[in-house]
């Protein structure tokens, strides 16, 4: 077997050195290219400063017409010179700005001053991947954010930046712990499976893999196992696009499914070196806090609960009413155990600059940042990025090369203390005896605090690098090839010593113990592609045809172990006298592509758009790995048509049209094998081997067709400016972990499901230009979102696991639930419906109501204002959607619960509305408690609008010119509006803790 | 132009590069996309080519059954939780933990330890299944080993069985890995499944040749599957089969005799039949973690009164199984029959599932009822004394079956819920535990199904009265 890796491994390592050598062709046989053609005429030196009227604008491209090759950028001060002959022409073009036509007349010094121009914004060039397009041509579905809105946001997540601000992009936060995680959906939930909805990252060309790196022994502290993204920093994107439909994602294929996430990281500009130096710091508290009972709406609780079930002596155990514990005392332990305030710091330093022909950037950052939590955790993130650009004179060949680099050092607590500080007696024990030691209250507690000594520690470096080769074979013909290369490196180690137990118990650090996990992770990639661009009289074609060639592979080591000769040594596997090897594995994914694609630009008017790949996995049994995908896409720019060429209000307006289809290949590796695998455990000195899972040689490929008619309009030389889009994606044949019951052994099978599920929306954004006359300007964007998600069909769905899980004709994310009904005013018990009339309330026969958890719609709502020097910024979210309540089922033993429920049932004829209390011995109230944690009761409105982000910045007017120092306030999460009664409504599980709300200070120097 | 010629000759020959160089890479990346298997799997086919592999996964169903559910001796196995639920422990720890379910008697189908117990228990099921099916199609596995595997992993998969249709009732017997027939697999009666346990017994009995697999008892032989058989026949009161399974492994007392109080559980006690390994050789059992107390008041668990008042003063049972820790005023017990809570340079003790003295006492029982009562009070007896307590002498057949029962009651207190499965099929169990229970009800005979399971197999539906 080792014998056949060999010989594949050579076959493409043969492959890239064929590739390496074609590459290196072009440059060698083209360097003569039209050496001769720079001066028929005299040439004159040209200068001047370029302005918008008011102040000097720099990086403004200044070209002389016809002669494009001799180009130049303005300076930090606006200033430019160039060589052009006396009867040349200028041209002179800048984003954001009319492009200005201008000719030389025979003068030396030409001062330029440029107007604005909103119309513009529509040139703006937008990465779709493989290529790129304008703004006014585009095809396809693309939002985009750029870094003028990252920096104003201070947060560490690239998830986070995105928040609020796209179209069709829906982002929950799952838990406000540095190097926590989020949850992304693009268009909704399209997968069955909840882990095959993550979409496709490419930073700077490059594939990053999204799949966890944590290992569930370890990552206790986060609701999900941590994922690589934290990896990727926000301070070094430039834009992000998010693509959407099938004309931008099939020529992803296989991978576009969910999405396609294109970050693209600075690049460096032609002009002065310019340095730039950040600084601020901030802190951060949590969004909101639920109200939990004090200790007399408690006390009163427990004693009407031993009443009610008849008991007269508290037992020895309950330590709160038996006069164990102090009935005086009242600790509100949420503030307690995450009130708290974190601490933000955040240092950036970047150089940039270079030549029209070679360009560079180095950028390094630094960010450390507390929790809420009582004692010393800290988190700290460190980043370098470096881009080198480079084109040849004759412009025939051009290199770019980023990489960047991470560090991440998380110290945290190993468990999160929500949860317990919820349910936490308000008259527990003091934490901490006179002498400043835990305080175990004579054994009749566990010190929550004790917990503070179990630690999470996780450290990463994250290393990417870029590479793309391209090269102009004829006029517009060019071969290129990408080349990346990514390296991961994980650590998480978790320690439970043996502090974390009462002194009492005489645990020496041989009851410690310590899980480690490492994970690698490594990938390269080679797309060799070849475009070309041919100009026909009244038209132009775009051609691109490529190859992809990947390989990742992923390691992880996951050891425990347990009894250190001391708690100091406890993070030395050597000094343990027992190590055990959890998992000790290895996985290679590989994957190959051909894409194509055919675009065709007639008039500017008319734009057809046909992409197209052949993808092939090894995550699928031979036979099935290899699928094919396309997409056609439309677009008339009808505001080009005669008849609406002069139109007084109408100044931009384009129907898109797209279909096709992608796909997904996310069900992790080898899933085809039938085999067993090593356990970890051991038995009469043997190292135990299991079977892996059940196994399906079969699946294959899943396919989401995906449909979108969208309608772009810019009114009044596009200072309103409005996109409606309307899609409806439609997968089938899923790829689904289809859920077992516990006799067939595992949870789930890898099948392909004959089910089919609908994802449809309207999305609109509206950008407008308020005020921009003066030295007063004023830009908003909005941006709505209306999702409707829905299972079209599933054959034999009665009979399957999925009976008890899905609906026809209902939404993906639903949950099932008993009906309430109403209190029982006579036994104080709650009610629900019986629908199958059986006169018992049973799971599943009775769990018949649906709940959507889906958001109805979501969106943001933001505004730009600039005055002089200051600038503002705010950003408001909104999300409509139900969501889980806090847990409320029976209550009245020994744990805290919302404010609420001291409004329970107390005697015949009361209507509560909380039913009555019971420590646990009235059976019948535990289950109607249970129950009522999954009836109808359980789902509440947690909608909510949220100030997300807000800006300040203002420039000191400084004497000195060349240089420039502004001062910046940024708030996140600053206020949240809500009906949601339990705490803060952006999570995914319960129990973790909420958002943070931030506030920082900073002040950037540019010189 | 003359001087661009050559450039557009060149460039005629370079665009000739790109067909070819996809021909090319299509040719010679065909097989790109296939990987070997990771470092960390075999496929099935090769575990069941070789012994030692095969025996490695049988292997892991024992380390499976030591540390995960039914049989496990953590807090979460039935050792604890089923003392807890009937009058064995008195519970004092953290509010909500399923073990104050178990303690109140108020289990949930949507209880955590009850689903784990059944899921745990089909995955070691199917871990059996699996070894049988890979053993039948194993064409390099000499006979031998054949007949150890499969008669070993038939073993399993009665035991197993036999646990679940103790707790849940009517359940699937699961025999195949087929998923597409498991995953919509009914529900059999109780006989029924009886009938498939006694069946897979009397087959692993034939097929397993030794009594004793191994020096440490690690692995069941021929005497474990007598054993398990008895107590089948015992529960299903099959008095002469009991008589006669129990006497085959009573019978070989070239291995098997009653140690002395002190001795019956270390880990070279002779009077086990089969007991299980700890992970690593300095480990002892999780029974001692689980149930030694060593603070005040406790944070877990301690005996019952019930329990502590029904010894008789001088039972050495008493003395030696059982021990307490003091606070100056008041005084808490715990189960001492597993001393050790740490590692030692060798294991000292490991938990022993199945024990001679079992034996003798369903012997008793069996003969007991059929009317032997003589033999019936030699068997007790021997038990008895071995306690230090004299012996019974001319009791009436119901005065014997009681004095069997509190004897079992003395003797397995926190072993693998005994007492509660006695209770339950002497018919006593309401009686004695609404007594001592407030939260007891007669339908808490049966745990629920779980409920995710009810879900995902409608087939096992109706849940268990009282649920």
């Amino acid at each position: 077997m080792n014998n056949f890796s060999f010989y594949k491994e050579v076959k493409a390592f043969y492959c890239l050195i064929f590739l390496g050598l074609i590459l290196s062709f072009p440059p060698v046989s083209a360097n003569p290219i039209e050496r001769h053609s720079l001066s028929f005429f005299q040439q004159h030196q040209i200068q001047g400063t370029i302005t918008d009227g008011t102040s000097p604008l720099p990086g403004v491209t200044i070209a002389v017409k016809s002669k494009l090759k001799l180009s130049t950028i303005s300076d930090f001060a606006g200033q430019y010179s160039l060589l052009a002959s006396a009867n040349d022409t200028l041209v002179v073009s800048f984003i954001g700005f009319k492009t200005a036509v201008i000719p030389i007349n025979g003068r030396t010094i030409v001062n330029i001053k440029l107007s604005f121009d909103t119309t513009t914004l529509q040139e703006v060039r937008v990465n779709a991947g493989y290529y790129s397009t304008k703004e006014s041509e585009r095809t396809g579905s693309i939002s985009r954010i750029t870094s003028k809105d990252i920096e104003t946001q201070p947060v560490t997540n690239v998830l986070a930046t995105m928040q609020g601000r796209m179209a069709g992009v829906n982002i929950t936060q799952t838990t406000g712990v540095p190097g926590g995680g989020f949850e992304i959906k693009i268009r909704g939930q399209n997968s069955l499976r909840d882990e095959g909805n993550a979409p496709l990252y490419i930073i700077d060309g490059i594939p990053y893999s999204s799949d966890p790196i944590g290992h569930g022994q370890v990552s206790t502290l986060f609701p999900n196992l941590a994922s690589p993204l934290n990896g990727i920093n926000p301070d070094q994107i430039e834009s992000i696009e998010v693509l959407k439909d099938a004309d931008a994602t099939s020529i992803y294929g296989s991978r576009g499914a969910n999405g396609v996430v294109l970050i693209t990281t600075k690049k460096g500009k032609s002009g002065k070196t310019k340095f730039t130096l950040n600084a601020s710091s901030g802190a951060g508290k949590v969004t909101r806090f639920a109200k939990f009972m004090d200790t007399e709406q408690y006390l009163a609780m427990r004693r009407r609960a031993y009443d009610n079930d008849g008991i007269a002596t508290y037992p020895k155990s309950a330590y709160d009413i038996n006069g164990t514990w102090d009935q005086t005392r009242y600790t509100d332990w949420q503030k307690e155990f995450f009130g708290g305030t974190s601490a933000f710091t955040d240092l950036q330093a970047t150089i940039s600059g270079g030549s029209p022909s070679t360009t560079f950037l180095l950028s390094g950052n630094y960010h450390t940042e507390t929790t809420v939590f009582p004692g010393e955790f800290l988190y700290k993130k460190a980043g370098f990025q470096s881009s080198v650009n480079h084109e040849s004179e004759n412009k025939k060949f051009k290199i770019q090369f980023s990489a960047g680099y991470t560090l991440q050092d998380n110290d945290q607590p190993s468990s999160d203390l929500t949860s317990l500080s919820r349910g936490l007696a308000p008259n527990a024990p003091s934490l901490y005896n006179i002498d400043g030691s835990l305080n175990w209250a004579n054994n009749t507690w566990q010190n929550p605090l004790r917990n503070l000594s179990a630690k999470f520690e996780s450290k990463s470096h994250d290393l990417l690098a870029s590479t793309l080769l391209s090269y102009e074979l004829l006029e517009g013909l060019w071969i290129k090839s990408s080349f990346g290369y990514s390296d991961l490196g994980y650590l998480e180690t978790r320690t439970s010593p043996s502090t974390i137990y009462n002194p009492a118990f005489n645990y020496d650090s041989s009851y410690s113990s310590l899980s480690v996990n490492t994970t690698n992770r490594n990938s390269w990639i080679a797309e060799p592609q070849l475009s070309w661009e041919i100009e026909t009289g009244t038209g132009k074609l775009s051609l691109l045809a490529g190859a992809t060639f990947q390989n990742q592979s992923t390691g992880q080591l996951v050891q425990t172990a347990s009894g250190f000769p001391s708690n100091s040594l406890i993070y030395n596997l050597a000094s343990a006298s027992t190590v055990r090897v959890l998992s000790d594995n290895e996985t290679l994914y590989k994957y190959q592509a051909f894409f194509g694609r055919i675009n065709y630009n007639w008039k500017q008017r008319y734009i057809l758009n046909l992409t197209a790949r052949r993808d092939g996995s090894s995550r699928f049994g031979p036979g099935n790995q290899f699928a094919a995908f396309g997409a056609v896409g439309a677009a008339w720019l009808f505001s080009k048509e005669a008849f609406l060429l002069d139109s007084p209000w109408l100044s931009f307006g384009k129907l898109r049209l797209s279909y096709g289809t992608t796909g997904s290949d996310q069900i992790g590796d080898y899933k085809f094998l039938d085999t067993y695998s090593i356990s970890g455990a051991l038995y009469g000195g043997t190292a135990g081997l299991q079977p892996t899972g059940l196994f399906n040689p079969d699946f294959a490929w899943e396919t989401n067709k995906k449909l979108e008619l969208a309608l772009e309009t810019g009114f009044f030389s596009d200072r309103i400016f409005l996109t409606a889009a309307w899609y409806r994606n439609v997968s089938s044949n899923q790829l689904v972990g289809i859920p077992m019951p516990a006799t067939a052994g595992f949870p789930s099978v890898e099948s392909n499901l004959r089910a089919t599920v609908e994802n449809s929306g309207l999305e609109f954004t509206l950008r407008t230009i308020n005020l921009s006359s003066g030295q007063l300007k004023w830009t908003s964007n909005l941006n709505l979102s209306l999702a409707r998600n829905k299972l079209l069909s599933f054959p034999g769905l009665e009979g399957s696991t999925y009976s008890q899980r899905y609906r026809i004709d209902k939404p993906l994310n639903i949950v099932l639930l008993y009906d309430y009904t109403g209190l029982d005013s006579q036994t104080g018990l709650y009610q629900f419906r019986d629908f199958n009339n059986d006169d018992k309330i049973s799971s599943p026969e009775d769990k018949q109501i649906v709940a959507d958890l889906n958001p109805k719609y979501f969106g943001g709502f933001q505004n730009s204002l600039s005055y002089k020097g200051c600038k503002l910024d705010f950003l408001l979210q909104f999300v409509k959607q139900k969501n889980y309540n806090y847990p409320l089922s029976s209550a009245g033993a020994m744990y805290n619960q919302p404010q609420q429920m001291q409004y329970s049932w107390q005697q015949p004829g009361d209507t509560g509305p909380y039913q009555i209390y019971t420590t646990g011995y009235n059976s019948q109230a535990v289950d109607a408690g249970s129950r009522y944690s999954e009836s109808s009761a359980s789902i509440g409105d947690a909608s909510f609008v949220r100030l997300k982000n807000i800006s300040f910045s203002y420039a000191l007017p400084l004497p000195v010119t060349g240089t420039q120092c502004t001062i910046i306030l940024q708030g996140q999460n600053l206020l949240t509006f809500t009906p949601y009664k339990y705490g803060d409504p952006e999570f995914v599980s319960s129990g973790f803790l909420p958002p943070l709300k931030i506030i920082t200070a900073g002040i950037q120097l540019t010189f | 132009m003359k001087a661009i010629n050559p450039i557009i000759i060149s460039g005629r020959y370079t665009i000739l590069i790109p067909p070819l160089l996809l021909s090319f890479l299509l040719y010679c990346c065909d097989s790109f996309v296939e990987v070997d298997l990771p470092k960390s799997q075999l496929t099935t086919k090769t575990v069941f080519e070789n012994y030692h592999t095969a025996d490695a996964a049988l292997s892991d169903i024992y380390a499976s059954i030591r540390d995960t559910g039914i049989l496990s001796g953590m807090s979460y196995g039935v050792s604890n939780q089923l003392a807890c639920y009937s009058d064995e422990l008195t519970w004092y720890g953290t509010p909500l933990s399923t073990t104050e379910s178990f303690y109140s008697n108020a289990l949930l189908p949507s209880n955590s330890a009850i689903t784990e117990y059944w899921r745990a228990a089909y995955v070691q099921i199917y871990a059996a299944n699996a070894i049988l099916e890979g053993s039948k199609s194993s064409l390099s596995l000499t006979s031998a080993n054949k007949e150890q595997l499969e008669g070993e992993a038939l073993f399993i998969r009665a035991l197993l069985h036999f646990y679940l249709v103790n707790l849940y009732g009517d359940i699937p017997y699961i025999t195949t890995t087929d998923y597409k027939v498991n995953a919509v697999v009914s529900k059999l009666s109780q006989s029924d499944i009886y009938q498939h346990i006694e069946l897979d017994l009397q087959q692993a009995a034939l097929l397993l040749s030794s009594p004793q697999s191994n020096n440490e008892r690690v692995r069941p032989g021929k005497s474990a599957v007598y054993s398990l058989l008895a107590r089948v026949y015992l529960y299903s009161q099959s008095w002469t089969k009991a008589n006669s399974s129990a006497s085959v492994v009573i019978n070989d007392i070239g291995l098997y005799t009653l140690e002395s109080i002190q001795n019956a559980f270390l880990k070279d006690s002779r009077e086990t039949i089969w007991q299980l390994q700890p992970a690593t050789p300095s480990q002892n059992t999780d029974e001692a973690i689980t149930f030694i107390l060593s603070s005040t008041p406790p944070l877990t668990t301690s005996l019952s009164n019930s329990l502590m008042e029904s010894f008789a003063a001088n039972d050495l049972r008493k003395k030696n199984w059982i021990q307490g820790i003091s606070n100056g005023d008041l005084i808490w017990y715990y189960p001492f029959k597993y001393k050790i809570s740490n590692t030692t340079p060798v294991s000292m003790e490991y938990p022993i599932v199945m024990r001679l003295a079992e034996q003798y006492l369903i012997r008793a029982e069996a003969r007991a009822q059929k009317g032997d009562l003589n033999a019936a009070e030699e068997d007790l007896n021997h038990v008895r004394r071995r306690a230090g307590l004299d012996s019974k002498e001319n009791l009436d057949k119901q005065a014997l079956l009681d004095a069997i029962q509190d004897e079992r009651r003395w003797e397995f207190f926190t072993e693998y819920g005994h007492r509660f499965f006695d209770l339950k099929r002497s018919g006593r169990i309401n009686q004695v535990l609404s007594a001592v229970k407030p939260g007891w009800d007669p339908h808490d005979i049966f745990f629920p199904i779980p409920q995710s399971e009810l879900e995902l197999n409608p087939k096992l539906l109706p849940q268990n009265d009282g649920y």
